[in-house]
């Protein structure tokens, strides 16, 4: 049984091939928040269902020995405090919470919005993640063991 | 006008299913219809005919947008349903772990 994790070997094929793609549009989408729609949500939401598509095609036992579940719980749960870490550094700077301590840059360049980027930055891998481990913990009861697992 | 009453009709069908339907994924999706009927009608609050999307591009030229504000608040909102929706889940789940059906008119006595 312990074999047969999973879903059909096509379903595992084709998730391992599209996977790369997955994580490099959830990452583009991050990114280009301040430039074209998307942004930290949008972004998040689909790098979660590339981690969704693992635990799908492979079974929750193999895609826990791939993931590391301790440590994606510790990086999401230190995304709010890199965001008020963030916060507290304009407020050091300028007296205002999240004040823009970067450069504006160039308008429609990657580097033009200032504290925008690496704030949705970090609510896109906290929304990823978090949307991941709420569909991880709701898979961790076994309905063949019952209440014991 | 008619927007905002076919937002209303599918509200309606969300919540029939949510009150004819026995089993709790049933129930579950429809509180999840109504939800995004709601959204949809947020969203076409800001909504203007002939409009473009609210962001600027390069070689964009700068036009009346549809309101921008309405779409914020729905991605609030779809945040909120969706932890409502994982809630929901995990009571679901924790039902079957319980009574071994869905079927809520087989859910009656409470059981330690």
């Amino acid at each position: 049984m312990s074999e047969k994790q999973g879903l059909t070997v096509i379903v595992k094929t084709v998730s391992r091939a599209i996977l790369a793609v997955i994580f490099l549009y959830g990452f583009y989408i991050i990114l280009h928040g301040h430039l074209s729609p998307g942004g930290g949500f949008g972004g998040g939401v689909v790098l979660a269902l590339g981690f969704l598509s693992v635990l799908l095609a492979y079974g929750r036992p193999t895609a826990q020995k791939w993931l590391n579940i301790r440590v994606l719980h510790s990086v999401e749960s230190s995304g709010p405090l890199l965001f008020l870490a963030l916060g507290l550094l304009g407020l050091a700077a300028g007296g205002v919470f999240l004040l823009n301590t970067l450069g504006k840059g160039r308008l429609f360049d990657l580097w033009s919005s200032g504290f925008i980027l690496p704030l949705n930055i970090i609510i896109g891998v906290k929304v990823g993640l978090s949307l991941f481990l709420a569909v991880w913990a709701l898979t961790e009861w076994d309905p063949e063991k019952g209440d014991d697992a | 006008m008619i927007i905002y009453l076919l937002c209303f009709a599918l509200f309606l069908i969300g919540l029939y299913g949510l009150i004819t339907k026995r089993d709790l994924i049933k129930i579950i999706l429809a509180s999840g219809i109504m939800g995004y009927a709601v959204n949809l009608m947020i969203v076409l609050f800001g909504y203007r005919r002939g409009a473009v999307y609210p962001i600027l591009e390069k070689g964009k030229e700068a036009a009346i947008m549809v309101d921008p504000l309405p779409q914020a608040l729905v991605l609030t909102s779809i945040v909120i349903e969706l932890g409502t929706t994982a809630m929901l889940v995990a009571l679901a789940i924790r039902l079957f772990n319980k009574y071994k059906t869905f079927d809520i008119t087989k859910i009656r006595r409470l059981r330690g």
